[in-house]
């Protein structure tokens, strides 16, 4: 009994060991083919706690200025070929690059906004920067979240729901 | 088969751990790059660091007298802020070729009426903005324009000291362009920034013809108005205009002085959330003017509607004005309508065809526009986008005038911007 119960454990745990790596190949197919989830943080000290996709797109294209309460808000990017930067421009702005560079040309030479968002070169760069402004929001892979930030819920969602829009 | 279950489980292991490690080598070299690049930001913080510390300890090393505190003198700038004026510059070379008879100079810049085709620059215009702080800034526009003479004017086109304190208030001062149209407000004197070759007569500069007041010197105030996702905004404006416009069907005519008193203005738009690149709105103007040599005191009202929705692919513009001329002796009223639809889309990352069609009725006699008449008609064009900074446009007008021959122009434009 017992000499016949053991190949049956083993082969269990074979079997474990035979479907773990093709569990892992299919996320990380997944991944690939979506990426690392972008999340929204701001500032601890922001008030908020949940904003609009509306809302995102107009602080990132430069309509919006301010936080309720008068705060003013500190956009900042990745730069271009980053993650962030791609979710950014397909989900939020739903734009390209060069149609990006030319709506921030317009925008500031109408008058509408005074400089666009600050290019930040690294995640790291991202949280000191949102870390240090009370007003600040950037986009940021969930795998590079660091304390000292919140992150918010867009549209109702928190990242990891399956109708969070940022994916 | 136990052990052979075994060796195909690590075997199975081994070939994910294998591709997981081998799965994208240009995500592994970006994430190198990063962790070098924080390490570089980190090694040069640690350097900062130690300059500083070494700098105490040297200081603490040499007795000095007592110093004053001077800590409330160092306030620390924002998060990437920077101080000092940033310049930006547009440019274009055109080509116009016309059949006008008698010569029109129409809303062009820098042609010589008469002339069956020539290049001229038009507007060189260098854009300036420096920012006080995250709520203060200056923005100034100067341009530099081609007459039909082929010498250069220079206008200061805007300059405004611009304090936003929120999205419901932003304050600007100075010399600006007019909300009496959407044109007006959005499109400014860089040629590259819009679609077409020229603007449509009705809101071209009025230094070039236009019929609109397209600039005072004043205040404006804009903001958005409590609505939610309908994104209802606003625009006030009081300020002195100064209209001085060419007659375009007699250029060598003296230029017509408006003598203007001061203006307000006062509009409202609607920016919808749900439909993002949607501007319904419209505004009314209001002033008094004295044309120069008419003795005649003139009410002058403008108003105007716009329906535009523009987003990365699609733009169409549509703005109709209703201009209004009361003159105070007699009573007497003339209108003059106008319109202007304009639209295109993008095909593949380039190429923009586009149409427009444009109307003018001056009425018969007006004081003000004596030069204008009814015309109308349509352009059709292509835009092509070499790069971020260079697009260049053909353009075909023909042009429908009331009492006075058709005619066609043809335009060939480089636009930049540098």
């Amino acid at each position: 009994m017992t000499i016949s119960r053991k190949p049956g454990i083993l082969s269990t745990v074979s079997l474990a060991l035979l479907l773990l790596p093709a569990c892992t190949l299919c996320q990380q197919e997944r991944d690939e083919a979506t990426g690392p989830e972008v999340v929204v943080m701001v500032n601890p000290a922001n008030k908020i706690e949940s904003i609009s996709m509306g809302e995102l797109r107009r602080i990132f294209s430069g309509e919006k200025h301010s936080w309720p309460g008068g705060l003013a808000i500190a956009a900042f990017v990745r730069a271009p070929g980053t993650r962030e930067r791609d979710v950014l421009l397909a989900r939020v702005l739903r734009i390209s690059e060069s149609e990006y560079k030319a709506h921030w040309i317009k925008q500031i030479y109408s008058g509408e906004s005074q400089h666009e968002p600050l290019v930040l070169v690294s995640n790291g760069m991202q949280l000191e920067a949102v870390r240090a402004e009370k007003g600040g929001i950037a986009l940021i892979s969930a795998k590079d979240l660091h304390p000292g930030v919140k992150v918010l819920k867009v549209d109702g969602h928190l990242p990891g729901s399956p109708e969070y829009p940022l994916k | 088969m136990f052990r052979f279950m075994v060796i195909v489980s690590a075997a199975f292991c081994l070939a994910g751990s294998s591709r997981a490690q081998q799965a994208d080598p240009q995500n592994q070299q970006e994430t190198i790059q990063a962790l070098r690049q924080e390490i570089n930001e980190l090694k040069a913080r640690v350097a900062a660091l130690e300059a500083g510390q070494t700098k105490t300890e040297a200081s603490a090393e040499v007795p000095s007298p007592v110093q004053p505190a001077n800590t409330a003198a160092i306030s620390p700038e924002p998060f990437g802020f920077h101080r000092g004026i940033k310049l930006q510059g547009f440019g274009s070379v055109t080509y116009k070729a016309s059949d006008a008879n008698p010569p029109d100079l129409g809303a062009s810049l820098g042609f010589r009426p008469g002339s069956a085709g020539n290049f001229a620059v038009g507007d060189i215009d260098l854009f300036l903005t420096s920012q006080f702080s995250l709520r203060t800034s200056v923005l100034s526009e100067v341009v530099f324009s081609e007459q039909s003479s082929g010498e250069f004017e220079t206008d200061v086109e805007r300059l405004l000291l611009k304090f936003d304190p929120g999205d419901y208030l932003k304050m600007s001062f100075g010399r600006f362009h007019t909300a009496t149209s959407y044109y007006n407000s959005v499109f400014h004197h860089g040629l590259w920034l819009q679609t077409a070759a020229d603007r449509p007569l009705v809101v071209e500069f009025s230094d070039h013809g236009g019929l609109l007041p397209s600039q005072a010197v004043g205040g404006s105030f804009t903001g958005r108005l409590p609505s939610g996702s309908m994104g209802l905004n606003y625009i006030l404006e009081y300020g002195s205009a100064a209209t001085i416009r060419p007659q375009i069907t007699s250029p060598d005519a003296p230029e017509i002085e408006e003598h203007n008193s001061n203006e307000i203005t006062a509009g409202v738009f609607l920016q919808p959330d749900w439909l993002p690149g949607l501007d319904v709105g419209g505004s009314f103007y209001h002033d008094h003017i004295n044309p120069e040599g008419s003795n005649l005191h003139i009410a002058q009202a403008i108003s105007s509607v716009h329906a535009v929705y523009n987003n990365s692919r699609f733009e169409f513009l549509n703005e109709a004005f209703l201009i209004q001329h009361k003159i105070e002796e007699t009573g007497q009223t003339f209108n003059t309508p106008a319109f202007y639809t304009l639209i295109s889309r993008k095909l593949g990352a380039q190429w923009r065809p586009y149409f427009r069609y444009q109307y003018t009725n001056a009425a018969t006699g007006s004081p003000v526009f004596p030069d204008v008449g009814l015309r109308h008609g349509p352009s059709a064009g292509i835009r092509f986008d070499a790069n971020d900074y260079v697009a260049i446009k053909a353009q075909y007008d023909r042009t429908f005038r009331r009492d006075l021959p058709d005619f066609n122009d043809a335009l060939g434009q480089l636009a930049f911007r540098f």
